[in-house]
């Protein structure tokens, strides 16, 4: 037996970023566990990271390129994998165009930088991701509005932190880890928590806004109300540093309070005292959630939210909402090569005329392409890639996306199981997991860290998907390095380390400065915090941010509510799961092991339903069950359900993903959708539930 | 090594369950035992786990004197003298006997004996987020816990 030995990497198990000691012995990890020097976690682990030996050394998991055969699944070669999905490519480029592929992510194993250049390359701008509803959606409403994005100071210290539709220690919304916002609490921050629901953190807040489900950007307008009739802003910025503050402010007074108490259900007392607290305290820093951008206010409430930081002062201030600096390695979007993508391709991009904001984050709204894969129009859509990516379950309106992917020529998929999305593949190929990847991790993110994410170990043939990319690419005659390491030294080369170097360190941060504005402005094109923004006016839309009703509520749709009394507030996160993912892990399921849909005790009595009871959710495009958990803490008429729902112990191809599935029930109309950036409703809809009796 | 005790400070509890996802990799166990658990009782989460009794009322229910008390004051158990009876699981008050059905005997909370032993804390106090599972020398953990109560 060969005697054990550590090795410090990097986690992944959901966007990442948590420093690992792993233990090794006789090629095998044996032992994870959280390392104590790790900049960003502090030797906490999450129980998805702890449980990544079960994923990576599942009994189902797939090890080696399949192909799909009238018989079922059939082992092949790397070679032959490759090859086919070339010649398939090659085929559709031929007879289509490469608009006619697709490639697309999910939340992404950290290839970013390779997933885009391996697209550019191909000549494609369809580029498919969850960005249009999150993270790269508040990225790009962000730099339109301040040229950069703005994260959360845990290190300089706020004095008071408004959690806005988070959970910061279940989940990981990218920059932020609940470590440093635990650390950062525990200093004494006040703590203003806006959440429909009452939890860990409403329970220990100094103010709780329990919010309707969609209506953040009222909420933040409201702020912004109370901070101008009361004089509370920083007056010295705002005279120099926010562009359109007259136009904001005539915008702002068309939110009295009484009329925000209106539409969020939260009292005018309550919101302006947690205004008041927002602006009084210095510094304060606002940590926003995803379930903000994924309704049809997702511009405008990051935009609206923004204009808080700045006209309070706390923009780029220690403690605030910052700019981080990054190291100086070569950023992602340069690794990406959009400059390869001819014009004439990028003109292309489905639904590129309308999603503006989408198409300068180099992306696509899906809808558009499910669109042109049932129809045709406006040009087909033949083939493509999808890379840790299970839309059948995570996108909106699922039904439209199982019929649309079974219409495509070919499909390849990369990932770890079969999963519902991958059943439909031509190809699988086998993906790796953050054990077994090298890569200089979290470039693509905004808190000033790349981490070394080193392989522990290599199980059965899968590949890190770096090298899917490279290695099919090189087949499609394009240009790339000869291994994965050679392509880490470019992106190192400006630091003077290579990636053996950098291994040995760990990590790098960049040199933080704050208040950086005051040399050189913002990167917009008034240098000012465009609270009127020029972009959006020069695209013919509203340049002021505003809150528009959510298309299917009570409110917009009386009509609609009489079938469908209840608001829906669909995603709930579960510590355990990210969001498809690891629903075969034995340790993860065991906590968690049913779809939990949360109804108000005197709601489920309406209807019947006891704690336990599986319930059926039903909305205009389709209907699945969960099981009922009471909670006293939500309104009567909101119900809160859980996403992300497959059984894998189901072994036929669909495994299940219509029996919970919340997104059979979410809707992806255009009209629904956030008018620039496109972004999906995956969070508030109407609904109806009654008791399931079936097995 | 002398007296250690093991404290969780409840309601800093989030329910993220990392605790007993740490605890069954250090202890090999599959699914089916849960020596530290968190019941959810949304939105309160309520640890359960063993206290190391003063007098452990499953050292008492267990008819062939497999449970004891070490000498640093940890309530353990001899698996290879384990019948299986599950006398201690029902006398437990606070769920944390647990049974194992793989190895057919009550498995418990060692407070990771062969970590602690190095100098290292359990694996469930090392990777709490909120750091509410408090391990360290009985008298001066105490201390610290009264300390932190005069704070607040």
């Amino acid at each position: 037996m060969e005697a054990q030995r550590k090795v410090r990497t990097v986690c992944r198990g959901c966007h990442g970023g948590c420093g690992v000691i792993a233990t090794v012995q006789d090629g095998r990890v044996v032992k994870i566990e959280g390392d104590p020097q790790s900049p960003i976690s502090y030797g906490t682990l999450c129980s998805k990271g702890l449980a990544v030996l079960q994923i990576a050394y599942h009994p189902e998991r797939i090890l080696h390129p399949m192909k799909r055969t009238s018989k079922g699944w059939e082992r092949i070669s790397w070679d032959e994998a490759l090859d086919t999905v070339a010649e398939a490519f090659r085929r559709v480029i031929r007879e289509y165009g490469p608009e006619s592929l697709f490639i697309g992510q999910g939340t992404g194993r950290d290839y970013e930088s390779h997933f885009s250049r391996f697209g550019n390359l191909l000549g494609t701008p369809n580029i498919l991701t969850a960005g249009h509803m999150c993270y790269l959606s508040r990225i790009g409403a962000s730099l339109i509005t301040c040229g950069r994005f703005p994260v959360c100071d845990y290190e300089g210290g706020p004095r008071c932190i408004v959690l806005w539709a988070v959970n910061p220690l279940w989940t990981n919304p990218d920059e932020y880890k609940g470590a440093a916002f635990w650390r950062a609490y525990r200093q004494g921050a006040k703590l203003i928590v806006i959440d429909p629901r009452k939890n860990f953190y409403t329970q220990r807040a100094d103010l709780w806004l329990k919010i309707r489900p969609g209506t953040d950007a009222a909420l933040a307008l409201g702020f912004h109300r109370v901070i101008l009739e009361e004089e509370l802003y920083d007056k010295d910025f705002v005279a120099h540093y926010v562009h359109g503050w007259e136009a904001f402010v005539e915008r702002v007074r068309q939110y009295p309070l009484y009329k925000v108490e209106q539409i969020t259900g939260i009292g005018e007392d309550l919101i302006r005292e947690a205004a008041r607290l927002y602006a009084r305290t210095k510094p304060a820093a606002i940590h926003w959630g995803v379930p903000t951008e994924q309704t049809i206010n997702c511009t405008d409430f990051t935009r609206t939210a923004i204009g808080l930081m700045a006209v309070t002062g706390n923009l780029d201030a220690p403690g605030g909402n910052v700019f981080h600096v990054p190291p100086k390695v070569r950023k992602v979007s340069e690794f990406s090569r959009h400059d390869a993508l001819p014009p004439e391709q990028r003109a292309k991009r489905l639904g590129g005329d309308q999603y503006k904001l989408a198409a300068r984050m180099a992306l696509i709204t899906p809808r558009p392409a499910w669109d042109a894969m049932l129809t045709g129009k406006p040009y087909p859509l033949k083939a493509g890639l999808f890379v840790g990516t299970n839309p059948v379950v995570t996108e909106a309106n699922a039904g439209r996306i199982y019929a649309a992917l079974q219409k495509l020529d070919f499909l390849a998929v990369a990932d770890f199981f079969l999963t519902p999305t991958a059943e439909l593949a031509h190809v699988f190929l086998p993906a790796a997991t953050w054990l077994e990847q090298n890569h200089m991790a979290e470039n693509w993110k905004f808190h000033g860290y790349v981490l070394a994410r080193q392989k522990v170990v290599e199980i059965g043939e899968c590949w890190q998907d770096h090298k899917i990319f490279m290695e099919l690419g090189k087949r499609l005659g394009q240009e790339w390095w000869d291994t994965v390491e050679d392509a880490l030294d470019y992106l190192l080369e400006p630091t003077g380390l290579t990636w053996e170097q950098f291994k040995e360190k760990g990590w790098l941060k960049g040199e933080m400065e704050y208040f950086k504005y005051k040399k050189m402005g913002f990167s917009t094109p008034t240098r000012k915090v465009e609270l009127y923004s020029t972009i959006l006016e020069d695209w013919g839309r509203d340049p002021l941010p505003k809150y528009t009703e959510i298309p299917e509520s009570p409110v917009s749709r009386p009509d609609l509510a009489k079938d469908y009394p209840y608001i829906l507030n669909a995603g709930l996160r579960t510590p355990v799961f990210f969001h498809s993912e690891n629903r075969q892990i034995p340790w993860l399921r065991e906590i968690r092991p049913h779809p939990i849909v949360e109804i108000h005790p005197e709601t489920a009595k309406k209807h019947g339903i006891e704690e336990g009871d599986w319930v059926w959710i039903e909305s205009p495009r389709g209907r699945v069950r969960q099981k009922a958990k009471l909670n006293d803490g939500i309104e009567p008429q909101v119900i809160v359900a859980e996403h992300g729902w497959w059984f894998p112990e189901i072994k036929d191809p669909g495994h299940g993903w219509d029996i919970s599935n919340i997104n059979l029930l979410t809707d992806d109309s255009y009209e629904s959708m956030d008018p620039v950036m496109g972004a999906t409703n995956l969070r508030v809809l109407l609904c109806n539930i009654s008791r399931c009796t079936e097995a | 090594m002398g007296k250690y005790t093991l404290t969780i400070i409840k309601e800093d509890c989030c329910g993220c369950h990392a605790c007993e996802v740490a605890c069954k990799q250090e202890h090999g166990l599959g699914v089916g035992p849960r020596l530290i658990r968190v019941e959810e009782r949304s939105p309160f989460f309520i640890p359960l786990y063993c206290h190391h009794c003063a007098k452990p009322p499953c050292r008492e229910a267990c008819p062939v004197e497999a449970i004891y008390r070490d000498e640093n004051g940890v309530v353990r158990i001899k698996g290879e003298e384990c019948i299986g009876c599950r006398e201690c699981v029902t006398a437990c008050p606070f769920g944390a006997m647990q049974f194992d059905q793989d190895r057919e005997t009550a498995v418990k909370c060692d407070l990771c004996r062969e970590r602690t032993s190095q100098g290292s804390a359990p694996a469930c106090c090392l990777i709490c987020p909120t750091r509410c599972i408090i391990w360290g020398e009985t008298g001066a953990l105490l201390d610290r816990l009264a300390a932190a109560k005069g704070k607040a």
